[in-house]
């Protein structure tokens, strides 16, 4: 092989098709978000009441069914704002929280709206870790997380 | 009274945004050989590999099978080789598995090599992002980056650090990893800079995010008997570890506490009988592929008190000069090929004590810290390494 | 070989189509759970947790995240295997053996969310191969094919195993398929890669399972019916398909050689009371025959002719159906040593093989199908 010879890229993709079971214990929570419903599960040896709901405490290691509702408003307890353009992920500015619905002892990911991002002074002034939250429904809901369309500061 | 495990010898490569230079099995044969020949070994001599990788990056799934020969050698057929793979954590993962290979019993002298080239992905935030529970979570565009950027603001809010001990933390690896041949990003920063750069998800700054890299690298465990016969000074295992928190990152908010890896420490430091860490350990190497981690790592391994990191780095405490280099090699934050790189901290750890870490080689290293991190920080590895042996 | 390890606890759950009211790593959880409750344990008294799979069949990167708190791993010193839980039970081993762990639970699962096959095309490197449309079947039957024209073997002699490990699971309520199937059905069912026909190959299973191993001191505590592992080794062949033998198992033979080397066999027709091996068709369970010193090379197929490996046979194999019958990709050879484990505690059910005191367990671990395959030999013992 000469200095000059060029060396050769080969392109490539993981078209890889999948089908992802959101098993019972989610499927039941989308479908309670249809009807703008928010749900979570409680251990009954820990009490946590946990979202989004799994199938089983890790921490106790038992079968969950105890389905309660929880608040459709909630505390931030923790966000970041994405300035960055990544291939394939959402166009920025979005707000990415951790939100914990009144009643819950565990967080919700989701998005934060109706709130001034590009301006990065202005975003920290209002967004703080503490603040009071409320979910804002789309008005087609499907049974997924997005039937939520995102959490907004309560007024 | 378990068996006795020392690192012989550690091969590292030279690491890149992409290594055009060299096909995958190429760059695993790059470091393998480089750890042979530190320990004056021959393939034939090895007698068991325990490989990471995270796959979905190198864009190969399981391609430790592609390089099979790069790692057993010729005549790989008949020789055992282990898959290990756990997030970012891998890289420490696989020296753990090396470790238990040999203090089994099975196995006299065994070979840890890790590998990632996410030079070959095109976005590797969108992998990131396939790591993301696809139920709840994946369409939020979560990757590690965001992640890191929560923990950012949570210890901003509680313990007012701010965004002048980012850049000190920065400025502090940059520095280093200027004496570090292996390592990817090798430029000059001040803190100055680093206040410039773009805002990627606040309140990290491009200086406070890890590159994306190939690299590679190899690490050869021993026996006793073989290490003494291997190497002037091997460096022995007095403590290793790992822990794994469960996924869900909505159930521990307190980002700013890495209660997991104080758990795992408070296990490890008791195995290897360290009792402060801060005046016992000479050197650590610490998975810091934000510098709002390595902060936040300080507190967890006990090096300060929580919410105290951000003194060790404004006093100096943790540069070359201070009482615990942390980093010599300038960490994840200079050079990240994600799987390898917590080998890479073993590696650099093993170097330090067996006196071989060239220019940044810290003064009379008697124990060395090895950590890595993974998942959305929910796995940790640790390993304590030292010249006398347990 | 100092240290004594055994299993003491198993867990297998329903093993079938499709289990779309789960998600993949509840079927660790079940797995575990099963396993704590058959070993009367609770998450408590686990030391450490071994989970195994692979992320791109998992369609989850990191998928371990997932597994590990599944299997009961939380804040627990646990890790992964990018493997099939056979080589879960390696590395568990060689954690109690070092003396550092006493109990540790291992676990693997097989579903339905992708289809393996398409996601194996993606181990083969992208520079000569992958574009090709190789995968973890088509490298299979390439061997299978090398193996048919180098010995002579016909399609007939093949199909006999696939009728003996068909007979086999239809008398083992955990199978998945539970059908019997004649020679003349195998040799007319529609040609899938040849010569691999589609009653050659085998299903895909969902489900998991389980074991618990334990270190002597504690294993005699939590049961008097401890399965100990006497010998364990594990090699990989090398992964160019167009540098070696295909017509061998060559990886299967290293492994079985020091496997047997640790437990005294020097005889495995005659030492062995039964087997449990990766039969991922029927042509690799005559190359395993041989592999294993069971046949000279070349000769296997006279040794399910002869009635040696059925039911009732001098080395019964594959008593369970074997992985034509059960296939949950990434636990297929979990299960091999789970089935052995049952047998030799006598509760394999209508199975059983009188007596069985020493048995091989064989597990394949190989996304990349004949390319780099690794093969893990246990040799277990009833105690």
């Amino acid at each position: 092989m000469t200095q000059e010879e060029e060396i050769i890229i080969i392109p490539g993709r993981w078209d890889l098709p999948f089908r992802h079971t959101a098993g019972r214990v989610a499927s039941h929570f989308f479908h309670a978000l249809k009807e703008k419903r928010i749900l979570a599960l409680r251990c009954p040896r820990c009490q946590r009441v946990l979202i989004p709901p799994r199938p089983f405490c890790e921490r106790c290691f038992v079968t969950l069914d105890e389905w309660v509702e929880v608040g459709q408003q909630g505390t931030l307890e923790a966000f970041t704002v994405c300035y960055a353009r990544f291939t394939g992920l959402p166009d920025p500015p979005y707000c990415l929280i951790l939100v914990k619905p009144d009643g819950a002892d565990t967080a919700l990911n989701h998005l934060l709206g109706e709130v001034e991002l590009r301006d990065v002074e202005r975003m920290k002034e209002a967004v703080s870790i503490g603040m009071r939250l409320e979910a804002v429904w789309r008005d087609e809901r499907e049974g997924g997380i997005q039937d939520i369309k995102y959490f907004r500061p309560l007024a | 009274m378990p068996r006795r495990v020392a690192i012989v010898a550690a091969g590292l490569t030279p690491t890149s945004s992409h290594r055009t230079d060299v096909t995958y099995p190429e760059l695993v044969y790059e470091a393998v050989s480089a750890a042979l020949e530190q320990a004056g070994l021959q393939a034939s001599d090895i007698d068991a590999v325990a490989y990471g990788s995270m796959d979905p990056f190198d864009g190969v799934f399981a391609p430790e099978r592609w390089n099979v020969e790069a790692c057993a050698g010729a005549g790989a057929a008949r020789r055992p080789l282990m898959k290990i793979t756990t997030g970012g954590t891998t890289g420490g993962s696989t020296a753990l598995a090396g470790y238990y290979h040999v203090a089994s019993g099975l196995f006299d002298v065994v070979l840890a090599v890790a590998s990632q080239r996410v030079g070959e992905t095109l976005e590797a935030q969108l992998v990131l992002n396939t790591a993301v529970d696809p139920i709840y979570e994946r369409w939020l565009g979560a990757g590690a980056i965001t992640i890191a950027a929560l923990q950012g603001v949570r210890h901003f809010w509680r313990y007012g650090t701010t965004e002048e001990d980012l850049a000190l933390i920065a400025v502090k690896n940059y520095e280093n990893a200027r004496r570090n041949p292996n390592a990817h990003l090798m430029r000059m920063l001040t803190v100055k800079d680093a206040l410039n750069t773009r805002l990627v998800s606040w309140p990290l700054r491009l200086s406070d995010c890890c590159p994306s890299s190939d690299g590679a690298v190899a690490v050869i465990f021993a026996s006793e008997e073989r290490a003494r016969a291997i190497a002037d000074r091997p460096a022995w295992v007095i403590g290793a570890g790992q822990i794994t928190d469960n996924y869900w990152m909505g159930d521990r908010t307190w980002y700013e506490h890495w209660d997991s890896l104080s758990m795992l420490a408070h296990r490890v430091y008791r195995q290897a009988k360290i009792e402060d860490p801060l005046a016992e350990l000479d050197v650590a190497e610490l998975y810091n592929a934000f510098s709002i981690q390595e902060i936040i790592e300080y507190e967890a391994l006990g090096f300060s008190d929580k919410g105290k990191g951000a003194e060790l780095i404004r006093n100096g405490v943790t540069t070359m000069a201070g009482q615990l280099p942390v980093n010599p090699s300038g960490g994840v934050l200079c050079t990240n090929p994600i799987g390898a790189s917590g080998l890479i901290r073993v590696a650099e750890a093993a170097l330090q004590v067996m006196d071989k870490a060239g220019e940044r080689q810290v003064p009379d290293v008697r124990k060395a810290l090895a950590h890595a991190w993974g998942a959305v920080i929910g796995f940790h590895t640790l390993m304590v390494l030292s010249r006398g042996a347990p | 070989m100092s240290a004594r390890v055994a299993i003491v606890g198993i867990g297998q759950t329903a093993l079938r189509a499709s289990a779309d009211d789960r998600l993949y790593h509840e079927h660790d959880y079940e797995a575990a759970k099963l396993a704590l409750a058959d070993a009367a344990l609770d998450r408590g008294d686990v030391d450490t947790v071994i989970c195994s799979g692979w992320d791109a069949v998992d369609g989850r990167t990191i998928s371990d995240m997932h597994t590990v708190m599944s299997a009961g791993g939380y804040l627990k010193d646990s890790t992964h295997v990018g493997e099939d839980g056979i080589m879960a039970i390696a590395y568990a081993y060689m954690r109690i053996a070092a003396g550092l762990f006493d109990v540790a639970l291992v676990t693997a699962h097989g579903h339905a969310e992708s289809s393996f096959e398409t996601v194996s095309n993606v181990v083969f490197d992208p520079l000569f191969v992958r574009s090709l449309g190789q995968s973890h079947l088509v490298s299979l039957a390439l061997q299978a094919n090398a193996y048919l024209q180098r010995h002579g073997v016909s399609g007939e002699q093949a199909a006999k195993v696939a009728v003996k490990n068909r007979g086999n699971g239809a008398a083992n309520p955990r199978a998945h398929l539970q059908s019997p199937v004649d020679v003349d059905e195998v040799l007319t069912s529609a040609l899938v890669c040849y010569p691999l026909r589609d009653l050659h190959c085998p299903p895909q299973s969902v489900g998991g399972v389980s074991l618990i191993l334990a270190s002597e001191d504690v294993a005699r505590r939590i049961t008097n019916r401890p399965v100990w592992l006497t010998g364990i080794h594990w090699a990989i062949d090398s992964y160019e398909l167009g540098s070696k033998e295909l017509s061998r198992l060559d990886s299967l033979a290293g492994a079985a050689e020091r496997a047997y080397g640790m437990a005294g066999i020097s005889d495995p027709l005659r030492d062995l009371d039964v087997a449990e091996l990766h039969d991922i068709t029927p042509f690799h369970e005559l190359m395993a025959y041989e592999a294993l010193g069971l046949a000279p090379e070349g000769a296997g197929a006279r040794l399910v002719e002869e009635g040696v490996t059925g039911a009732g046979g001098d080395l019964p194999v594959n008593p369970s159906g074997g992985v034509l019958c059960t296939n949950p990709y990434g636990a297929s050879g979990l299960l091999r040593a789970a089935e052995a484990a049952l047998q030799l505690r006598g509760e394999a059910g209508e199975r059983q093989v009188p007596g069985a005191a020493r048995a091989l367990a064989h597990g394949m671990s190989a996304p990349s199908g004949a390319a780099a395959r690794t093969d893990c030999v246990l040799i277990l013992e009833g105690g």
